[in-house]
């Protein structure tokens, strides 16, 4: 089934992250993918994520419906003019990928190629409507299509941004400008996370809460000071810290797992997504423990 | 204005090894206020170029460096120091420079400097990039804080997720420029222009090079193209067509 026929049936989508590796060597890549496969809704592929140069993601999405995954195709306004980007969408959707998630993408310092030319000739918001555009059957600049794309659109949210105001006013843009699902930065307190969904549940849009799987009280305490718009609660570190070093990589396991069972249970969100970094193969043992496989 | 600084010293004169007399032009505008085209810093080279072995035949700080014919002007007073010099170094920015390029078609034109932005002064000689020329303006929709310049990734439609506790993901020293202008819309009573999508910009209209003719008459361009009055040469591109 299709992303968007699976969020719109209203089952409670799981998805998770797949980083295309660096490299033309993609034996762990298939490893991982194999070991996904019939366990999740969608593997989201990451583009270059934090500007390091990596295989395209488009071509890791059209590796993922080869091993029988539904691609979600990331794609960032950092490395493509508008030319680019609408010529890899049309790319994209006659390799079969039909779900895109639509971002601005980390600023080419963060990354390995520090002299590359920042692109950002249209943005975020811009981009969701070039999708429309497209799926429509026109361009950015109104010529006719052979042909139309049919992309579900997604787009990325920040539940807790400090200030939070102006990035809830540019997810009213992105609900404007064609977006149909949200994917959010990594979340960790579902109370507050409620608050947000309150928001959120507003707009005709489903949303899938982004976890990120924590291996250490260290981990997360450097998820805290270094990356934008992540707060692990205390509760959360002291848990970490409590299981003792051998045990908490597994604790972080049963953390996730946790919240994929609250989040489900009481109806919060329509879905998750799984972000393991670097231990894909951990995903179907969350997956057991949060009861759903 | 537009900010220059000094190129290093020391590879400067390793460029200019193999000449041995020198004319120098700086600026009394720009490169004044940022102290690499005024008396001061003509002294400076002066003295760097003679204990190097060099000779300077002079110097001058023309009022505009960048106006070509009125410096064309007042360099003609200096003629002979200027006439004897093998090459000319400009301490102006990369515009002053290539005007003395015009105004000496047959000498050698170095820069003394690098070229770095539009600038305000903020303090003496401490400046910030506020503008970026970018032929499109968009500050009636943005509180007057340019995100083309002050946000690194020129976004028009809101802060990215990058931005942490209202400082920019590309560097904590800077103030996320959509929380500058979220606060400003704010104060101002004008959050609802934030809420509308802002089209993408016109790139078109900072094609390079640029001229632009203000002169009633028409005028002939080097490369034998006329433009009429009060024309800009970049041309825009077709409008985006509305969404339906
Ligand atoms: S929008 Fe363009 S013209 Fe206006 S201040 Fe910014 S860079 Fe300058
Ligand atoms: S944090 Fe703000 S200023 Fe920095 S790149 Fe993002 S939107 Fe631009």
């Amino acid at each position: 089934m299709s992303l968007k026929e699976t969020l719109q049936s209203g089952k409670f989508v799981v998805t998770a992250e797949v980083g295309p590796p660096k490299g033309t060597d993609i034996a762990t890549m298939l490893h991982d993918m194999h070991l996904l496969k019939g366990k999740l809704d969608a593997v989201n592929v990451t583009d270059n994520q934090s500007a390091v140069m990596r295989i395209s993601s488009v071509a890791v999405c059209k590796i993922a419906i080869e091993q029988g995954l539904e691609p979600i195709l990331q794609m960032t306004c950092r490395d493509r003019n508008r030319i680019a980007l609408q010529s890899d969408l049309l790319g994209a959707s006659v390799l079969g990928i039909h779900n895109v998630l639509i971002m601005t993408g980390d600023h080419v310092s963060a990354g390995d190629q520090k002299g590359a030319k920042p692109v950002y000739d249209i943005e975020s918001v811009q981009l969701l409507q070039v999708v429309d555009g497209l799926n429509n059957g026109h361009d950015m600049y109104g010529n006719a299509l052979k042909g139309a794309t049919s992309f579900f659109q997604g787009a990325v949210v920040t539940p807790e941004a400090n200030p939070l105001e102006p990035q809830l006013m540019k997810f009213k843009k992105k609900v404007k400008a064609g977006a149909n699902f949200f994917q959010t930065q990594a979340i960790y307190d579902i109370d507050k996370f409620k608050e947000f969904m309150a928001f959120a549940r507003q707009f005709p849009v489903k949303v899938l809460a982004g976890l990120v799987v924590l291996k250490s009280a260290g981990m997360a305490n450097f998820l805290n000071n270094n990356v934008p718009g992540i707060k692990v609660p205390q509760s959360l570190i002291d848990e970490l810290k409590a299981a003792g070093k051998e045990k908490a990589g597994d604790t972080g396991l049963n953390i996730t797992a946790r919240h994929i069972r609250q989040l489900k249970e009481e109806g919060i969100c329509d879905g998750v997504h799984i972000m393991a970094i670097g231990m894909e193969d951990k995903v179907p043992t969350i997956l057991q423990r949060a009861g759903l496989l | 204005m537009i900010i220059t600084i000094k190129k290093d010293t020391k590879k400067l004169l390793e460029t200019l090894d193999r000449y041995k007399s020198f004319y120098l032009i700086g600026c009394s505008e720009c490169a004044s206020l940022c102290g690499t085209g005024n008396e001061e810093a003509i002294k400076e080279l002066t003295e760097a170029l003679t204990a190097a072995g060099k000779t300077v035949t002079g110097g001058i700080v023309p009022t505009t460096g960048c106006q070509t014919l009125g410096t064309k002007v007042e360099l003609k007073k200096d003629k002979d120091a200027s006439g004897e010099a093998e090459v000319i170094i400009a301490m102006s920015c990369g515009a002053g420079t290539q005007s003395a390029v015009e105004i000496f078609p047959d000498k050698p034109v170095y820069p003394a400097n690098d070229t770095m932005f539009l600038g305000n002064m903020t303090r003496f000689q401490m400046f910030d990039e506020r503008c970026s020329l970018c032929g499109d303006c968009v500050l009636e929709l943005t509180g007057g804080i340019c995100p083309v310049t002050n946000c690194p990734k020129g976004l028009l439609n809101g802060p990215c997720g990058g931005m942490k506790d209202g400082n920019c993901e590309v560097s904590a020293d800077i103030k996320c420029a959509w929380v500058r202008i979220y606060e400003r819309q704010k104060k101002l009573n004008e959050l609802e222009k934030m809420e509308d999508i802002a089209p993408p910009k016109d790139w078109s209209k900072s094609q390079k090079p640029h001229s632009l003719y203000n002169k009633e008459d028409k005028q002939k361009d080097k490369a034998g193209a006329t433009h009429s009055d009060k024309t800009a040469k970049s041309v825009g591109a077709p409008p985006l067509k509305e969404k339906k």
